[in-house]
């Protein structure tokens, strides 16, 4: 954006981009250096000890791999459904789903638990991957349907002159060209589902069905309370996440810049 | 338009369907106890002490009864509540929970109706005259509506300051009993680059402490009252003690900064790692005179330092009246036992053995954790060691012995979840300025007339 | 077979299929507990009780004259402008920069975007060491003798501030990658043809490249709003509301009322009260957005 000449111009930017950032890197570093408080890299083991840290892992993978799924699905077809065909009533149909986004999830909790208890759904991972699913919706949807607006009709037309129907048409012509979109989706959705805390407190109870937010809460007791190892903790929830993104940057970028928000 | 008009009407119409429709579902899930005394699976929810404590107590149980499975499922204190609260109403997930005499968390006015009676199951292990036999308040405290719901494990008391004597006499300061001598404590070690005095103050249960013992120390026994509407909250005692409190903070004790940090684990960490010469905590603290556990209290506030000699000292006698050394307690924690668990008769014998046996009360109070609620259980003097003997021996026999005698102060017992707000709100306003002793003083009186 | 038509034909054919499910499964789980928390807002229940006793608008009423409640809203208010204005200033300009060439983009790229990775729950408890005298802050000022404290998060005013600091480390993220996203489909020749007139660096910045982003700003605005009405994680596990409710939010409001105090119903009621801002918020910038394109 900027047009750099001089030699000077280039250091000045280069320190300004510095002073810029540097703000954002002191929080990392203060994560690392306070979990190596007291017994240093022992506080990681001490995390470890706990026991409960793989089954933790285990439980959050599949809680996002279950809300993945379900906003993947969903969020492709109702995208494509909004920008490609025609539906009666189409845009009163995608504007209640939009004053959906205004719903703080602290509003579901109530509501939820007596339903899940009915219907018998407590304590399982549904009780998590439902809302958190529902909650994501909105926002992909939304998404989905823009980046479908920008792929050429003619392309579909082609199709159907080919004597392809619509579901053929969408599996074979439009999913391909949405791989952009479904990464930033995918990098989303996992990032809200991966760091859900109040959901999995309040509706998983097992001690074996736990998620990794819920890891601190082993070093809080009444009068414990374990900085230490809490932030311990904190790297090791916080390496997964940074480790996805960074593999998946390219195609997340890609999808933001095909047109995400106009 | 007309068009989305239909199209809306239709679909709210639908989604009330739907609502009423799933209200209407009612499902009565009849639990079957699958457990017998001595056999079955217990899930023991709680909040404190913690790992590995909890495991331990599990540890010594299962030597007992081998056949009980129990597993500890820890939340922190804060979410304790919002935590259980749909565990229980679902009647899944939870055998064994703990509950307090307070309101701040598992109070068992609140959860005692989802608690069964352990009155029998008592009498079948202590026999008639159990009552003899346990603390007073852990059975008063824990009978709601006529049944006891909760076996008191053990007792925690506040009102005392806890002192690094090895600070003390490393900078030759003298261990204050009244409000000049506590102000010159304070300045003498800030001039060594030591806090004096800390304290969370952004944590509202340590405030009601302070504030208590404070109260006690202007007029005894008058904050009870206050709580059971016996005196008013406007009486001026509990002014004075408002701006005693306030003085606190203006005269340099309370530390700067100190709203913003909680107890734990900012305060605890500061005193741990030797950087603040004294705190208020109260009889729990005990257990930091062990050497193992001073230890890693040391070290989870990311210190290298060595064990300190630690000394329980009386509250200053900053209103001058001469009148301290006054204690206030309640059970830290009791164990109720679900009604709608699948595991009532195993979770049962799991709750009479840590409140009322001697196993298990003696590992209670081994731990110096708590003091237990059976009287025959007392710390075993001979097989515990502290950190300096010599020095702390006496004073924390003393204290402990102090502690339990005291009669009718409930520390959190007689306030409910409003008053506990207010009385949060109220110390923090007049702490920061925001708001005055006697306005303060007066919002507690109509809170407390509000939400009976 | 030939089809007549062909472009009419394509759009002729029926969507509601494709989004009914999508459709059913978020309404019915979102709007399921819409409906429920109105009936709540009407009732004085603590969500034990077999009693539920029907209290009509009183809960309303009681939310208008709490000053905590207009507290939570003044809160809201301030923490959405300011944190708006920053978030998305040091979004775009940082864009801007690293559609330049400079060194180590992808670097500083991650740096920013990490942050929004990362669950607040996890970081509650580092930002609480980093503002208070134990922290790395208090370590930098010491060493350089400034003679601060740093016990932020125990002045009122101060506690606000200190949370919107760490509002924007979180999502300028999100800001960023969006503008960087709108500024890579900006035409070059448009850009070229302007520095050929001879407009500087800032002329461009602010006659260009910010105008054709403007939809970034306004998706950015609805955002921004809703999600500042929706605040919760930041201020309940950093400050749980403190001191004396100085970061009181609505959703931290409904949160201890409802579940750590047990007042079901009047949580509810502010429930609706946020849900009656938010969409007003979105369609008052939806409007003035529209009335902008004449």
């Amino acid at each position: 954006m900027f047009e750099i000449r001089s030699l000077k111009s280039k250091v000045i930017l280069q320190i300004v981009l510095l002073i810029l950032t540097i703000p954002y890197a002191i929080p990392l570093v203060q994560m690392f250096l306070g979990s190596l408080g007291g017994k240093g890299f022992l506080n990681y083991k001490a995390v470890w000890d706990t026991g409960v840290v793989p089954i933790y892992f285990r439980n959050s993978l599949i809680i996002s791999a279950g809300v993945i799924l379900l906003v993947y699905i969903f969020s492709m077809t109702a995208g494509f459904g909004f920008a490609k065909l025609h539906i009666f009533g189409k845009e009163v149909f995608f504007w209640l789903i939009l004053v959906a986004l205004t719903l703080p999830e602290v509003i579901l909790l109530s509501p939820l638990f007596v339903t899940f208890q009915q219907m018998h759904l407590f304590n399982t991972f549904f009780a998590v991957i439902l809302p958190v699913a529902a909650l994501q919706l909105p926002f992909t949807i939304l998404l989905a349907r823009n980046f479908n607006s920008g792929i050429p009709n003619e392309l579909m037309e082609a199709a159907s002159i080919d004597g392809a129907n619509v579901f053929s048409m969408f599996w074979y012509v439009i999913l391909p060209l949405t791989k952009p979109i479904a990464s930033s989706i995918i990098v989303l959705t996992l990032i809200n589902s991966w760091n859900t805390y109040l959901l999995p407190l309040l509706f998983l109870q097992s001690p074996d069905k736990q998620t990794v937010t819920l890891l601190p809460q082993y070093f809080q007791g009444e009068f414990t309370n374990d900085q230490t190892k809490i932030l311990a903790a904190a790297v090791l929830i916080a390496i997964p996440e940074i480790i996805v993104y960074l593999l998946m940057q390219k195609n997340f970028e890609k999808g933001m810049s095909a047109g995400a928000l106009k | 338009m007309k068009k989305a008009r239909v199209v809306l009407v239709v679909l709210v119409a639908l989604m009330l369907m739907m609502t009423t429709v799933l209200a209407g579902c009612s499902s009565s899930k009849k639990t079957e106890d699958t457990s017998t005394e001595t056999s079955g699976e217990v899930v023991w929810w709680g909040w404190t002490p913690g790992s590995p404590t909890n495991e331990k107590y599990i540890a010594e149980f299962n030597k007992q009864y081998p056949n009980i499975k129990v597993t500890w499922k820890q939340t922190s204190i804060d979410d304790y509540d919002a935590a259980i609260k749909p565990a229980l109403a679902n009647g899944q997930g939870v055998d064994a929970f703990e509950v307090s005499a307070g309101s701040g968390n598992g109070g068992v006015r609140v959860f005692g109706g989802q608690a069964i009676d352990l009155t029998d199951a008592v009498k079948k292990a202590l026999g008639d005259d159990y009552k003899n036999k346990l603390n007073a308040s852990s059975i008063t405290t824990m009978t709601v509506d006529g049944k006891l719901k909760g076996l008191g494990v053990g007792t925690v008391y506040s009102g005392n300051l806890w002192i690094n004597q090895d600070l003390f006499d490393k900078y030759n300061v003298k261990v204050p009993t009244n409000y000049e001598e506590w102000k010159t404590a304070c300045k003498t070690f800030k001039e060594h680059g030591i806090d004096g005095f800390v304290q969370g103050a952004g944590q509202g249960a340590f405030n009601m402490d302070t504030f208590h013992a404070i109260a006690d120390n202007v007029s005894p026994g008058t904050f009870t009252k206050a709580t059971r509407g016996e005196v008013k909250w406007t009486d001026e005692s509990i002014v004075k003690a408002l701006e005693l409190w306030k003085g606190l903070f203006d005269d340099g004790i309370m530390q700067k900064g100190a709203l913003g940090l909680q107890q734990y684990p900012d305060a605890n960490n500061l005193f741990m790692s030797q950087k603040a010469a004294m705190v208020m905590m109260g009889s729990w603290y005990t257990s930091n005179t062990l050497p193992d556990t001073m230890k890693a209290a040391i070290e989870s506030a990311s210190s290298s330092e060595k064990p300190f000699t630690l000394i329980p000292i009386n509250f200053p006698d900053i209103a001058g009246t001469g009148k301290t050394g006054s204690m206030f307690g309640d059970l830290d924690y009791s164990t109720a036992v679900s009604a709608t668990s699948k595991n009532i008769k195993a979770a049962t014998t799991f709750a009479v053995w840590l409140g009322t046996s001697q196993s298990g009360q003696q590992i209670i109070a081994d731990s110096l954790n708590v003091v237990p609620s059976l009287k025959s259980a007392t710390p075993n003097w001979d097989s515990v060691k502290l950190v300096n003997p010599e020095k702390q021996n006496d004073a924390v026999k003393k204290y402990l012995e102090n502690a339990m005698s005291s009669v009718d102060n409930a520390r959190f017992a007689g306030i409910n979840a409003d008053m506990n707000q207010a009385m949060m709100d109220v110390l923090a306003g007049v702490a920061g300025g925001t708001i005055t002793p006697k306005d303060g003083a007066a919002k507690l009186a109509t809170t407390q007339a509000d939400s009976k | 077979m030939k089809k007549k038509n062909i472009t009419l034909k394509a759009t002729k054919i029926n969507g509601l299929p494709w989004i009914l499910p999508a459709f059913i499964f978020v309404v019915g789980i979102i709007y399921y507990s819409i409906f429920y928390t109105f009936n709540l807002s009407t009732l004085d229940w603590n969500g034990l009780d077999p009693v539920q006793t029907r209290v009509g608008m009183s809960n309303f009423t009681k939310a208008l004259s709490d000053w905590v409640f207009w507290k939570a809203i003044r809160n809201t208010i301030v923490f959405f402008i300011i944190t708006f204005v920053i978030q998305n200033f040091l979004g775009f300009i940082l864009a801007a920069i690293l559609h330049t060439k400079v060194k180590l983009a992808t670097v500083h790229k991650c740096l920013i975007f990490i942050p929004t990775i990362l669950a607040p729950a996890t970081m509650a408890p580092v930002f609480r060491l980093l503002f208070s005298p134990q922290g790395m802050l208090q370590d930098i000022f010491d060493t350089l003798h400034l003679g601060i404290t740093v016990d932020w998060l125990s002045k009122p005013n101060s506690a606000l501030f200190i949370l919107m600091i760490v509002a924007v480390w979180e999502f300028t993220g999100m800001s960023f990658i969006l503008y960087y996203a709108a500024m890579s489909q900006i035409d070059k020749e448009m850009l070229e043809a302007s520095r050929l007139d001879g407009a500087g660096n800032f002329r461009t910045l602010w006659n260009m490249v910010l105008p054709n982003c403007k939809g970034t700003t306004v998706s950015l605005a609805m955002l921004g709003i809703i999600g500042a009405l929706k605040t919760f994680d930041i201020p309940y596990l950093i400050t749980t509301g403190g001191p004396n409710h100085a970061t009181e939010f609505l959703g931290t409001y409904i949160y201890r009322q409802g579940i750590r105090q047990s007042h079901l119903g009047y949580a509810a009621a502010i429930s609706v009260m946020l849900l009656v801002l938010a969409i007003s918020g979105a369609i008052l910038i939806n409007k003035m957005n529209k009335g902008d394109e004449k």
